[in-house]
């Protein structure tokens, strides 16, 4: 066939010059990065105080092509171990009962996070100035959607596939009773998305990201695997392949902002303000989920929290940063306290306003017992103790009319509610480093349970003003609550949370609550 | 059990009970201390063991004699001290098909220290990118 002048000229020179075949990913990252856009115009939701270079790099130059080869295999061998091996070896059903309630809430809580994260990082891209940085920021903002499909997938999987699906499904529903979900929505929303855009990049990049994510989403798989749950292995640690980009996103951050003079003024406080935001509640929660909602352990809690968050965050991201300027955090002997004893103290709380919660939770066994008191001396004459004595009041059985609740109560221990992190506390009967302190604001009073959130507080109070639990249902029946908040499973009767993990165990129902005649009471009435 | 100082249950965490409270509660310790070391985590998958197996423990060991690989179920815990580096055409070669830094990617859940790529090779390092040290371009590299 003939061809035309053209293509026989174009046929020549190519036979002369081969054109490149292909492109190396890292040639068309750097050529990409010589675009960039007309920042005079750039509008941001929150500016920021610090000043972010524009020369900043991005540590893995990615390019879109690669990023979504990339992905696409991440999630090929996550569904597919889940939808084949998984699956037809039960292993949702293999899963200890314990740790199977822990996964409603870590997964439930992580997929907040994760949405959230969306909105935090382009809030990111928009602040940024650096080409490189802003292609940092925008491959973030794709994972932070992946990662919110995927722990919203781990759910629907443990509900479809596995045991009790009460809370695995829908736990959002109880939002509004369950103790511990406005303290959750501190941390990983409005930590992350509201204020300077750079606090918010420490909270959810320096903080969040690379120091918590590495005892949420790494160290929480081996405690699964040892209580024989293998889907979240599969899919948390697909999930943190992505942080490290993440981690590197906050490391750039910082480094933006190195040589701005704001940095010198600023950048301390505002690390210690997110380094107590967000330990204030990842210590106790993961604490808690990890000792007491598993039977077969991998380590104490504490060690856990020293190795990932004091020796490794602490010395290789922060200690490395300290010749320019950046300090340890001020509040980090407070931190330290609480990852001994903090999860102790909130435990004892869950449990005793266990009926508001949307999973189970079931009191130390007597060689669980042991193993506490072992690593954590004294812990049986502060805890171990009172278990023993709500087990021989019968709190796991509907028919002792004994919520665990009472005993705080009878003894005058009133559970206060923290106003900045929205963690509960009891002053008068824990070992954490908490204590009391209430201030008044435009007529209401402000319970706290340490100096670095009430300096927060007292620097913008108009920023904490979300009721708790105590205040919004201050003289409701407590069965009453339940039933407008959506605590039940699907017969309409049954609590969704249950105080044991025991499958032949009774069930409480809301008319065993409603026999106990329990009201709310807002402490900081008394006051 | 390994003796060295980057080992998972090195120093304190070899203490239990009371030991271990006198030592965490410390005054020495109530600050961070600066630390040259770096941790990875790696996922692991037919490729991920074949490179911790037989470069990273294997060619390689000898490139960084401070490095530990510990089995913690579901990964692989990597503590060395300054630098932890893994050339993906030496991994291609031994898998015997195309590997790329990229691929290497799908299997890297975490990283403490900076990490970054330069071609084909992945690089954790205490060092401070973008701080004490530039970050390389790629083109800059290749000239």
């Amino acid at each position: 066939m003939a061809i035309s002048a053209a293509t026989k000229a174009a046929t020549d020179a190519l036979a002369v010059n081969r054109a490149p075949v292909s492109v190396g990913a890292q040639e068309v990252h750097r050529w990409m990065q010589s675009f960039t856009w007309d920042f005079e115009k750039n509008r941001t939701k929150y500016s920021t105080k610090y000043k972010m270079a524009n020369d900043t790099k991005e540590q893995f130059k990615l390019i879109a092509k690669e990023y979504a080869r990339m992905e696409s295999v991440k999630d090929e061998r996550q569904f597919g171990s889940l939808q084949d091996v998984l699956t037809r070896v039960d292993a949702a059903n293999r899963v200890h009962p314990k740790w199977n309630e822990s996964m409603k809430v870590i997964s439930n809580f992580l997929e907040v996070g994760e949405y959230n994260a969306i909105a935090a990082t382009g809030m990111l891209w928009d602040s940024a100035t650096a080409p490189e940085q802003k292609n940092g920021y925008l491959g973030q903002v794709l994972d932070e959607i992946r990662h919110t499909n995927q722990c919203g997938y781990i759910n629907y999987y443990f509900a479809k596939q596995g045991q009790d699906a009460a809370g695995h499904n829908d736990a959002r529903r109880t939002r509004a009773i369950g103790p511990l979900w406005k303290g959750m929505k501190r941390v990983f929303s409005d930590g992350f998305i509201s204020g300077d855009a750079v606090e918010c990049s420490i909270n959810l990049q320096l903080v969040g990201e690379a120091c918590f994510t590495n005892p949420l989403i790494v160290a929480v798989t081996e405690w699964a695997s040892a209580n024989g749950d293998e889907m979240t292995p599969t899919v948390f640690l697909s999930i943190e392949t992505d942080e490290l980009r993440h981690m590197a996103n906050g490391y750039q951050t910082v480094v933006s902002i190195a040589n701005d003079a704001a940095a010198s003024k600023y950048l301390n406080t505002d690390l210690n303000n997110a380094f107590w935001t967000q330990q204030k509640y990842f210590t106790p929660v993961l604490g808690m989920m990890f000792e007491y909602g598993s039977h077969f352990k991998v380590e104490p809690w504490v060690k856990t929290w020293n190795r990932w968050v004091y020796e490794d965050w602490g010395g290789i991201w922060i200690g490395r940063l300290g010749k320019y300027g950046v300090q340890s955090p001020a509040s980090l002997r407070d931190a330290k306290k609480d990852a001994y004893w903090a999860h102790h103290d909130l435990f004892m709380i869950a449990y005793a306003l266990w009926p508001t919660g949307f999973f189970r939770l079931s009191l130390p066994t007597a060689e669980e017992a042991e193993w506490y008191e072992a690593n954590y001396p004294g812990w049986y004459d502060m805890y171990g103790k009172v278990y023993d004595e709500w087990r021989a009041r019968g709190c796991e059985d509907p028919n002792s009319g004994f919520l665990p609740l009472q005993w705080f109560i009878e003894n005058n221990h009133p559970i206060y509610i923290d106003r900045v992190s929205q963690v509960p506390f009891c002053p008068s009967y824990c070992k954490g480093a908490s204590s009391l302190r209430v201030l008044e604001f435009n007529g209401k009073k402000h319970s706290f349970s340490d100096q670095w959130g009430e300096r927060m507080w007292l620097s913008e109070p108009e920023r904490y003003e979300c009721q708790n639990i105590f205040e919004q249902y201050e003289g409701r029946e407590l069965s009453d609550v339940i039933a407008e908040g959506h605590g039940l499973r699907s017969d309409g009767k049954t609590l969704i949370s249950q105080p044991h993990t025991n499958k032949n165990g009774k069930l409480w129902t809301l008319d065993d609550i409603k026999k106990i005649n329990c009201v709310f009471n807002d402490p900081l009435k008394a006051l | 059990m390994s003796t060295s100082s980057n080992a998972y249950g090195a120093g304190i965490m070899a203490k239990t009970g009371k030991a271990f409270a006198d030592e965490y509660f410390s005054e020495e310790n109530q600050t961070v201390h600066e630390s040259n070391e770096v941790v990875l985590v790696l996922k692991k998958s037919d490729e991920i063991n074949s490179v911790v197996h037989e470069i990273l423990l294997g060619d390689r060991k000898e490139d960084n004699a401070t490095l530990i690989v510990e089995d913690r179920a579901g990964y692989w815990w990597l503590k060395a001290t300054g630098k932890i580096e893994i050339d993906c055409t030496e991994v291609s070669e031994l898998l015997g098909k195309h590997f790329s830094v990229y691929d290497l990617l799908v299997d890297v859940s975490s990283t403490i220290g900076r990490a970054y790529t330069l071609g084909e090779t992945f690089t954790i390092t205490s060092e401070l990118m973008g701080l004490d040290v530039k970050l390389q371009d790629f083109e800059t590299a290749a000239a």
